[in-house]
């Protein structure tokens, strides 16, 4: 392998791939990076096994060939080059790398590319488009509400949908449920219902940086993959086996009271009371009061604890129904508010123990778009 | 059979049962009466694992000629005249029935000169049948032989345990009385050996070494509490110092030995949480408080009290013992001897109290033994002090129980915390300490309803029928815990809510958790049972090794176990922290010779 590639693009790629990278494998080769002649671009690749990520960078190819290099090696050494052009040529006998950048010289020990696990290709001809910027806005809506308990591997995934031309990504701790729907910009004839890890979701919003791209959806059949892939990025990740719960039933239907306010003012609250409420229990006391018939409502978010203080925020709002007092764990209300684009929101609930229902509100927004739903705590005595 | 009216001799046997089960119990009413004699030494000799002889000899007040044939008199005592004296006992024996029942079941000789005697005067007893006494010349002081214990008894003989447990019996039985009483100079012969040698100059850790061995008594702990009506004093083993069984916890209570299942669950109650489950402390404990609070007059064989005012002894007790404890328990320190190759790794059970760490403790366990001094000399059975230097409560001569104030280092292999503190290097394992934290958290906000996360599906859970009915009886309790939990079928429930604790773990696995081998009998107390739930929530909560902590989050576990009332050790009794001395490090590195 001889090729020529410049600096910037090969720092870039590496910067994107290495996060699949897993230095402490008990497989030497997982903690490097395949590179590898693809088609007038240089490949390089990164797995852990559960998550691979390859991305393509252009090079001048002189001699076509392949090997793996020790990734964070490579990518110290690749930061620190200074001159445009990068020169690299394998010594395929010793599996040593040779690279060459201006004054600098560098011979790095290489593992053979054989040992890499494969990355076959996959066919993408037949995938569902979606924009990037749409999937990654979408992606942000609802992985935080995921779980991170492995011991129900099913609540740390997100669960896809597809039918008739939309999209619907759901997640689920057991406290609360987010749920963001959108088109595809190409409709498909295919329903498609699968649980992807939300590490690798969360991974893909960080690596798809073009926005007005698409990005293209595959899953292969009989391989519990899903690969998603633009121009120059392919993330391919294991499904999670197993039966996402029925989270239809779990979305309230009905609510008593509803309060519209505004997103920034409420989030603002939601973090001040977090201060206070970390040390305790995490309990946001959120007292929805309707004043008279023509003044506006107001919310009052609190936060308190035996060890710092209290704290109240009263945001105006615009209210309907009877007056409530619901608590909710503050940081799950932060973290909603945090992906809600709109100005306002709307929090709907009925009663302290009944489920709240945060959506955005504008007239941007399409009905049931977005919603997201927490359960309640219940205060002690 | 036609009813009869049993022989003299057969009630008399029937009634010795009582009071002489095995040869230990000879021993123990014979040694009694010479310390009510007030006799400052005490000599024992045993053959034949006290079946063929036990022969004590002690320089006591001695019984004059007129007296001698009527001590082995069945109910004859010195030692009360009235009814009213009963409630007032200061002597340990008071049943008048020893004498009278060893003569019963053995060969009885006692040889005795008081010290305004010329002469002594000797009387032998054989099963139960005087001879008329006779003068003797003899030493001031008595001295009883028990010879061919339960020949007349052969059904006795029968449950007599192999020579080496009665042999053993009877050793325990000497050292605790000497422990108990360390002015008298005690000497115990078995078989013709030396087997314990007291000097009678009060130390009584000289004597706790023949208890259990030189190291095991340099390791355990100085109890001392005392108000104006109960006075504690004795050892007790540091939480790393542990047994499989109870036998070691012993009891004195106005300097008798005591079986009370109620005080060793005081004492045990001191420990909670500091020991692992199914272990059980040292204990070495001496109550005194004035007659009238205990009730001596319980049992044949005096082994079991009453008290007047249970609570007050028990919350008493146990409130020393943990003081006690929280003062000297050590962060487990790292032998010198341990090297750092892999394949010898560490053991974080090895507590060697390093000597850098220990400076402060040391100097206060100084000054407190220059305090304990004067009470060392006072007799077991002495009143107790008016106006006590210490009360039980706030015992300002402890040292510090917490650990220094702690800067972080950093996070190593995502499960420990390695921090600087002024007298060296702590290694904290993050989950341990995380328990902790949780456990005194949750301990205090307790009293109160806990809040809850309520789910959005309630989990149901299926139980094995013992855990179902445990769980039963606990509902009420774990929804002041949080959990809201229904019962749904006969071994099953819905969980529709978690301690806000736990969420993001999964509420059924966290439910299962709380009764999975729970067993019933092993804690009778409900406030212990309740602690050891609360001690599985926060180990189910508590941060797992492997977890990163991001730089604020160690340093706020540190700042949080710092503040803690037992930061050394998780609520199960596993140590939280290892130290590392500079005085250690010093010596690893080669820069200080080795000591
Ligand atoms: N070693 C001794 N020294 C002096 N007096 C003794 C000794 N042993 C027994 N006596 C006397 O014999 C009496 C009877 O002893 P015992 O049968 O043990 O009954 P108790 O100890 O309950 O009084 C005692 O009250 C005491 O007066
Ligand atoms: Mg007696």
């Amino acid at each position: 392998m001889k090729v020529t590639v410049l600096q910037e693009n090969l720092a870039h790629g590496l910067s994107i791939v290495s996060r699949a990278v897993s230095p402490r494998s008990t497989l030497p080769v997982l903690a490097n990076v395949l590179m590898a002649t693809d088609e007038g671009r240089l490949r390089l690749s990164a797995t852990n096994l559960e998550l691979g990520i390859t991305c393509w960078i252009g090079a001048k190819i002189e001699e076509d060939g392949s090997t793996t290099v020790p990734a964070r090696t490579f990518t110290d050494l690749v930061s620190t080059l200074s001159d445009r052009e990068v020169g690299m040529s394998l010594n395929v006998r010793t599996q040593t790398l040779n690279v060459r950048c201006g004054a600098s010289n560098t011979d790095l020990k290489c593992i053979d590319a054989q040992e890499f696990p494969p990355m076959p290709a996959v066919d993408t001809s037949d995938g569902l488009q979606i924009k990037v910027s749409e999937l990654k806005e979408m992606i942000q809506q609802v992985v935080f509400a995921a779980s991170t308990d492995d011991a129900r591997p099913i609540l740390t995934g997100v669960l896809m949908t597809v039918k008739g031309g939309k999209v619907t990504l759901a997640a689920a701790d057991g406290f609360r449920l987010s749920v963001r729907k959108a088109d595809l910009a190409s409709t498909s004839g295919h329903s498609i219902s699968a649980v992807i890890p939300a590490r690798a979701l969360s991974e893909l919003a960080r690596i798809a940086s073009d926005g007005e791209q698409l990005v293209t959806m595959v899953m292969p059949r009989g391989r519990g993959q899903v690969v998603f892939r633009t121009k120059d990025v392919e993330l391919v990740s294991q499904l999670i086996d197993g039966t996402f719960p029925d989270y239809e039933q779990i979305i309230p239907t009905k609510f008593k009271t509803r309060a519209v306010l505004s997103t920034s003012a409420f989030l603002k609250a939601c973090r001040q009371a977090e201060i206070f409420a970390r040390e305790g229990s995490h309990i946001a006391r959120i007292n929805i009061l309707a004043t008279g018939e023509l003044q506006p409502g107001s919310v009052e978010i609190s936060g308190q604890s035996e060890e710092t203080g209290s704290n109240q925020n009263i945001v105006e709002a615009t209210i309907e129904g009877p007056n409530i007092l619901i608590a909710f764990n503050v940081r799950f209300l932060r973290e909603v508010l945090d992906v809600i684009r709109t100005p306002n929101v709307a929090l709907e609930t009925s009663t302290d123990t009944a489920p709240g229902m945060l959506r955005p509100v504008g007239a941007q927004v399409a009905d049931g778009e977005f919603l997201h739903v927490i359960m309640p705590m219940h205060l002690g005595s | 059979m036609p009813i009869r009216i049993l022989s003299p001799e057969i009630a008399s046997q029937i009634a010795a049962g009582e009071v002489v089960e095995r040869p230990a119990s000879v021993v123990k009413e014979l040694l009694e009466n010479s310390l009510d004699a007030e006799a400052t030494f005490v000599s024992i000799k045993i053959e034949g694992a006290g079946q063929r002889l036990i022969e004590v000899t002690d320089n006591g007040s001695g019984i004059s000629e007129t007296e001698l044939p009527i001590a082995v008199e069945r109910h004859a005592t010195s030692k009360l005249s009235t009814s009213q004296d009963l409630f007032h006992i200061t002597t340990l024996g008071f049943r008048g029935e020893a004498l009278a029942s060893i003569g019963s079941v053995a060969r009885l000789t006692i040889t005795s000169r008081p010290l305004d005697a010329d002469v002594g005067t000797r009387l032998k007893v054989d099963a139960g049948h005087s001879s008329p006494i006779e003068p003797v010349g003899a030493p001031v002081g008595t001295q009883v032989r028990v010879e061919d214990l339960f020949y007349n008894v052969p059904a006795r003989l029968k449950f007599l345990k192999h020579e080496t447990t009665e042999r053993r019996l009877i050793d325990n039985l000497v050292t605790r009385y000497a422990l108990a009483y360390p002015q008298v100079r005690f000497h115990l012969f078995q078989e013709n050996k030396p087997a314990l040698q007291t000097s009678g100059n009060g130390d009584r850790r000289e004597i706790l070494a023949a208890l259990f061995g030189v190291e095991q008594a340099r390791q355990m702990l100085d109890v001392l509490a005392q108000d104006d009506w109960m006075h504690v004093t004795g050892f007790i083993s540091p939480t790393s110092l542990t047994r499989s069984h109870r036998r070691d916890i012993t009891f004195f209570v106005n300097g008798r030995p005591v079986q009370d299942a109620a005080l060793a669950a005081a004492l045990l109650k001191g420990y909670h949480t500091l020991l692992m489950v199914g272990r059980y402390p040292i204990a070495v404990l001496f109550l005194q408080m004035p007659p009238e609070l205990v009730d001596v007059n319980v049992h044949p064989a005096k082994a079991e009290v009453r008290f007047r005012e249970p609570e007050r002894i028990f919350t008493g007790l146990q409130g020393a013992i943990r003081r006690a404890l929280l003062a000297y328990t050590p962060v487990p320190g790292l032998q010198a001897q341990l090297r750092w190759a892999p394949e010898n790794p560490p053991a974080p059970t090895s507590r060697q109290i390093d000597p850098a760490w220990n400076l402060d403790q040391v100097s206060a366990r100084k000054g407190w033994q220059v305090e304990m001094q004067p009470e060392l000399d006072r007799q077991p059975t002495d009143e107790l002090p008016g106006g006590a230097a210490h009360a039980l409560a706030g015992q300002p001569s402890f040292p510090d129980t917490r650990v220094p104030i702690l800067r972080l280092v950093g996070q190593v292999a995502n499960a420990y915390l390695v921090a600087e503190g002024p007298d060296g290097l702590y290694l904290i394992d993050q989950h341990a300490a995380h328990e902790r934290v949780l456990f005194e958290r949750f301990m205090s906000q307790l009293p109160e309803v806990l809040p809850s996360q309520s789910l959005l599906q309630p989990a149901t859970v299926d139980l094995p029928p013992a855990n179902a009915r445990l769980l039963t009886d606990q509902l009420p309790f774990l929804a002041r815990l949080g959990f809201q939990v229904e019962t749904f079928g006969p071994h099953t429930f819905l969980v529709r809510a978690v301690p806000n604790l736990l969420a993001g773990s999964d509420p059924a696995a966290a439910l299962r958790v709380l009764v999975e081998d729970f067993e019933e009998d092993e804690t009778p107390l409900q406030a212990e049972r309740e602690a050891r739930l609360v001690a599985r929530v926060c180990k189910r909560a508590a941060v797992k090794a492997g977890h990163a902590l991001s730089p604020d989050e160690q340093r706020a576990l540190l700042s949080d176990l710092e503040a803690c009332q037992s930061p050394r050790t998780c609520p199960h009794g596993r140590p939280t922290m290892i130290h590392l001395s500079v005085d250690l490090l010093e010596r690893q590195f080669g820069r200080r010779g080795a000591r």
